[in-house]
């Protein structure tokens, strides 16, 4: 006990009494200056009626739809290409992983030129392909949510890719042998020996990816602030935008309540599908 | 483990009582009577550029050397989260400066300001109603900008226009833009409105005397209409393109980008210290009222309306003895003429204005010269961008939402007020 007392303090008090300080907020009206008063359930019944929460709502899983999957599949892939002993991969591994380490405020000037309804390079290359009316990105209320995951799986590929390239290490070569003796093509053996190999890693970025998708913030912040109108508001931000602009901390608590409890019921499912195929 | 959960269970309730207990002031040995100077802390931002607070409490000190006031500094940005944080630990500065309007009812409700009603300030003095909540003050303003239009003479003269002579309705206002756009050289449009809320709302609230708090914004439709309108036709720089290449206003007009520019005066000062230090390019200007609804508050012998907020003091509820003393002592320098006449010499814009001030103000080198930039400065009737309640931050993000919907073109205004409309029902209500 005592030798992990130090780290533990730490934890307890940067970590620990603040969680359980907010549940306990989440059940008054708080304000910051201490003249809180216990409402019982109110924010939580408040929450259920708040139609600009459930835009929030809708938009983060909208959002997670696009950017889970869509990370998932460009990270495994780029690792799978990198995972191959072709000339200059360190340089490309390398390349992949920049942009997780690049400022966000930094990610979000530099697309928000690229997206640029008439002036951005993106538009101008769909143009000359061909199409006529290309999206209006960030400013569409439409487009400005799959803007805002495509940057975000830009971001994102890299850390996943390295992830999944430590999880191919453990795949056992020998299987991969037998398969291709077997005369098993290319797709079968990642479909039979590459996929199931990977599982507990897949399960373990599945997890972390959906958890860190459902709290998205600090890119949407910065890239369009929720807008145009509140059609890129998420939990996050509502969150956010309650407590400290508001000044409604027992009510952002609430929300912040809310989305800890959407985060575990996402992990708790995601665990059962593998457990139960792993049975 | 059960040792764990117990020791778990003493943090939270030592956090918890941490939490609650935190009201007091810290209580510093200057506070004594002793026979030293009493010292008080005063709360400001960017020091560096804002020399506001510094040149103010040095003066204070000269006037009355038994006080000495401390500027204590916080992050611009940040300054009503950091402030709060500090008022909940019960660390706040004696005065508490009031950075934005929107923010004091907040305070007000959290017991940390003290009722200031006695305290008189001098006539004539604009913006204390916004300090009003209740019947009770609680704050002294010492500064108020107002919007008025800022115009490039020499992009006037180039393009064959005739300058504003404070007439203009927005009528006028479009029509002119439109005479500019045909004359002026490429590459300067005829207006740039930066992409705040306020460019469009401040004005139509204060112009309509429409009253947000109760939920419609049909006011807003026609001045949407107006704005989107100057969009479409080229007179100014979109909204999108703004956002996405992150124009600052400063350079915009600074650079001669747009003839006309719709700001509050604190943009005075800036222009002149960049056009002085060639951030800034070098060429005349001036500033007319903002355009009006129609002409029975146009033209220099009415009273324009615009829109502005004051920046005020407010005495810490938990300030006592000498130092509650020394604070009020400040909050009524601040708002005097004494006070007044300083910062206007630097350049900014007090809430007292009288003709003494003005000679003060546009004495600054650099400064316009003309009589209707010292009219427009003067000669107002601004009304706060927003009421005073606890309602404001609440439907003022709402306004955001609609401002973006809007001005992106991804709504008509019509759209946008209603679901507006609707949220205020919703959430607000």
């Amino acid at each position: 006990m005592s030798f992990i007392l130090p780290n533990f303090l730490g934890f307890g008090l940067l970590t620990l009494v603040p969680v359980v300080t907010l549940f306990y907020m989440s059940l008054t009206n708080w304000n910051v200056f201490g003249t809180s008063q216990w409402v019982g359930l109110d924010n939580f019944k408040r929450l259920v009626h708040d139609r600009s929460f459930h835009t929030a709502v809708t938009n983060t899983f909208y959002y997670s739809a696009m950017h889970i999957p869509l990370t998932l599949v460009v990270s495994l892939s780029l690792a799978l290409l990198l995972n191959t002993k072709l000339r200059g991969v360190a340089f490309f591994r390398t390349a992949a992983f920049f942009p997780y380490i690049t400022s966000i405020v930094a990610i979000a000037m530099v697309w928000n030129i690229m997206f640029s309804p008439d002036a951005g390079p993106i538009n101008a290359l769909l143009r000359f392909v061909g199409v006529d009316h290309p999206p209006g990105w960030l400013t569409s209320t439409h487009w400005a949510m799959p803007a805002v995951a495509i940057v975000s799986t830009w971001r994102d590929m890299g850390y996943y890719m390295i992830l999944f390239l430590a999880g191919l290490q453990t795949v056992p070569r020998e299987l991969y042998e037998a398969a291709r003796i077997d005369g098993a093509s290319a797709w079968q053996r990642f479909r039979n020996v590459t996929l199931p190999g990977l599982r507990p890693t897949t399960f373990f970025i599945t997890v972390i990816l959906t958890i860190n998708s459902f709290k998205i913030f600090d890119l949407i912040l910065v890239l369009t602030h929720g807008g145009p109108g509140q059609s890129t508001t998420v939990i996050s931000q509502f969150i956010y935008t309650k407590g400290f602009t508001e000044s409604q901390f027992g009510y952002a608590s609430a929300a912040s309540v809310v989305l800890f409890a959407l985060c575990l019921l996402v992990t708790l499912v995601v665990f059962l599908i593998n457990k139960r195929r792993d049975a | 483990m059960k040792r764990t959960i117990a020791a778990v269970a003493a943090l939270a309730a030592a956090s918890l009582a941490l939490t609650a207990c935190g009201g007091g002031s810290d209580s510093d040995s200057s506070s004594g009577s002793s026979g030293g100077p009493t010292t008080i802390t005063v709360s400001g931002w960017s020091l560096s550029t804002t020399p506001e607070f510094q040149k103010l409490a040095d003066a204070f000190s000269a006037k009355y050397p038994d006080y000495k006031v401390q500027v204590k500094e916080y992050d611009a940005t940040n300054y009503n989260t950091l402030l709060t944080a500090d008022l909940a630990a019960g660390k706040g500065p004696d005065v508490i400066t009031q950075k934005e309007v929107k923010y004091l009812p907040t305070f007000v409700k959290g017991g940390q300001l003290a009722d200031v009603s006695d305290l008189k300030a001098p006539d004539g003095i604009g913006g204390t109603d916004s300090y009003k909540v209740d019947g009770k003050t609680y704050a002294l303003p010492y500064r108020m900008d107002s919007w008025v239009m800022f115009y490039n003479k020499d992009l006037f003269d180039k393009a064959g226009v005739t300058y504003p002579d404070g007439s203009w309705t927005w009528d006028d206002y479009v029509a002119n833009l439109q005479k500019l756009k045909a004359g002026l050289p490429k590459g300067a449009y005829a207006a740039y409105l930066h992409n705040w809320q306020s460019t469009v709302q401040g004005l139509a609230n204060a112009q309509s005397g429409a009253d947000i708090l109760k939920g419609d914004f049909s006011h807003l439709k026609e001045p949407y209409e107006r704005t989107v309108g100057l969009q479409k036709d080229g007179l100014q720089v979109d909204f999108n393109t703004e956002k996405a290449n992150q124009l600052t206003y400063q350079a915009e007009f600074g650079k001669q980008h747009a003839a006309t520019m719709l700001m509050g005066s604190w943009y005075v000062a800036t222009l002149i210290s960049q056009q002085a230090s060639g951030e800034a390019d070098k060429f005349n200007w001036g500033f007319a009222p903002v355009p009006q609804m129609d002409s029975s508050t146009a033209g220099t012998s009415n009273t324009p309306v615009t829109f502005g907020d004051p920046t005020g003091f407010a005495v810490n509820a938990h300030a006592d003895g000498a130092k509650k003393d020394a604070a009020e002592k400040f909050l009524q320098f601040a708002s005097s003429e004494e006070a007044a006449n300083m910062l206007a010499g630097i350049g900014i814009t007090p809430a007292l204005i009288n003709d003494a001030v003005i000679n003060t103000y546009f004495a600054v080198p650099g400064a316009p010269t003309d009589d209707l930039s010292k009219f427009a400065w003067a000669t107002h009737k601004t009304l706060p961008e927003n009421p005073t309640s606890d309602k404001t931050a609440a439907v003022q993000g709402i306004l955001g939402d609609l401002h973006t919907a809007i001005m992106s073109g991804s709504k008509s205004p019509d759209d946008a007020i209603d679901e507006a409309e609707d949220r205020f029902k919703n959430e607000v209500g």
